[in-house]
């Protein structure tokens, strides 16, 4: 087996669709696990990628299909000196009121932890859609 | 092996589908995602690392027969798990089952697996379904 890092593909992806189910978020994070060191990002980088997405996961299994069953898809695209994952539902949406509201923190950490994010309407008008964009090299999050 | 005629597209509820771009994270991500579903199908340790030197020849193989990209779908049980990969183009399920560059090893997937199935959908593309399980 090569241990050597694969030189960061350009418009790589990677699309996986599950059923959105708290077990399935340690299968996501494995995933972006997996990718971040295939493409030799460093720990403490993997470690934000991996708390913004379990985030972006999380409510979707909260909040978007209310105790009925439905998919959560989540791609990632490693372009160059960035990474973007895109989280996707097709439950209610962002405009209608939660039956379980949680503790608010889940946007604010995945904005503090993202380079840039976006949170909108899914592109059929269905869902919901989370994109965030994290800087290779960049810098991360100070330990608290 | 068995081969028939299927038309599926869509994902079940109970399935994962992975979708890799032909490259080199094909095999990280899938021998990954294979090893922790079959820890969750329950399948013991060895037939899980076999479970994954499938992974491992399915990533190796499959990107030359992918359009695209290589899909697999992951399907579990109870101490069974399927997977489907495709669509390949003609022929790329019998690239996955040849030989293993190991003398006199033969076709792993076809050593290691409960099933092999080669399915074909209505626009000619191949898929491979693969079923490891332990049967205790």
């Amino acid at each position: 087996m090569d241990d050597e890092p694969a030189a960061a593909p350009t418009g790589t992806d990677i699309r996986l669709t599950l059923p959105a189910r708290a077990e399935n978020v340690a299968l996501v994070r494995h995933v972006i696990g997996a990718l971040a060191e295939a493409i030799g990002a460093g720990e403490p980088l993997i470690e934000d990628v991996k708390l913004a997405v379990t985030e972006a996961c999380t409510n979707v299994i909260r909040h978007a299909y209310r105790g009925t069953e439905g998919p959560i898809d989540v791609s990632v695209t490693p372009d160059g000196d960035r990474l973007t994952v895109v989280v996707r539902d097709r439950g209610q949406g962002i405009d209608v009121p939660s039956s379980e509201p949680g503790p608010g923190f889940g946007l604010p950490l995945m904005a503090a932890l993202a380079e840039d994010l976006e949170v909108r309407p899914g592109p059929d008008g269905d869902g919901s859609l989370v994109r965030m964009s994290f800087r290779l090299a960049g810098d991360t999050l100070e330990p608290v | 092996m068995t081969e028939s005629p299927v038309a599926r597209t869509d994902t079940a509820p109970e399935e994962t589908a992975i979708s890799v771009a032909s490259g080199p994270l094909v095999g990280p991500v899938l021998r990954r995602v294979v090893g922790m579903l079959a820890a969750r199908a329950r399948l013991p340790l060895d037939r899980l690392d076999e479970a994954v030197l499938v992974a491992d020849v399915v990533a190796s193989r499959a990107a030359s027969h992918a359009p695209e990209a290589v899909q697999v779908h992951v399907s579990t049980g109870d101490q069974t798990l399927w997977l489907r990969v495709g669509p390949l183009r003609s022929g790329g399920a019998q690239a996955l089952l040849g030989e293993s560059p190991v003398p006199d090893v033969g076709s792993l997937i076809i050593k290691l697996a409960d099933e092999v199935h080669v399915d074909r959908d209505d626009a000619g593309g191949e898929f491979l379904r693969v079923r490891l399980a332990y049967a205790g």
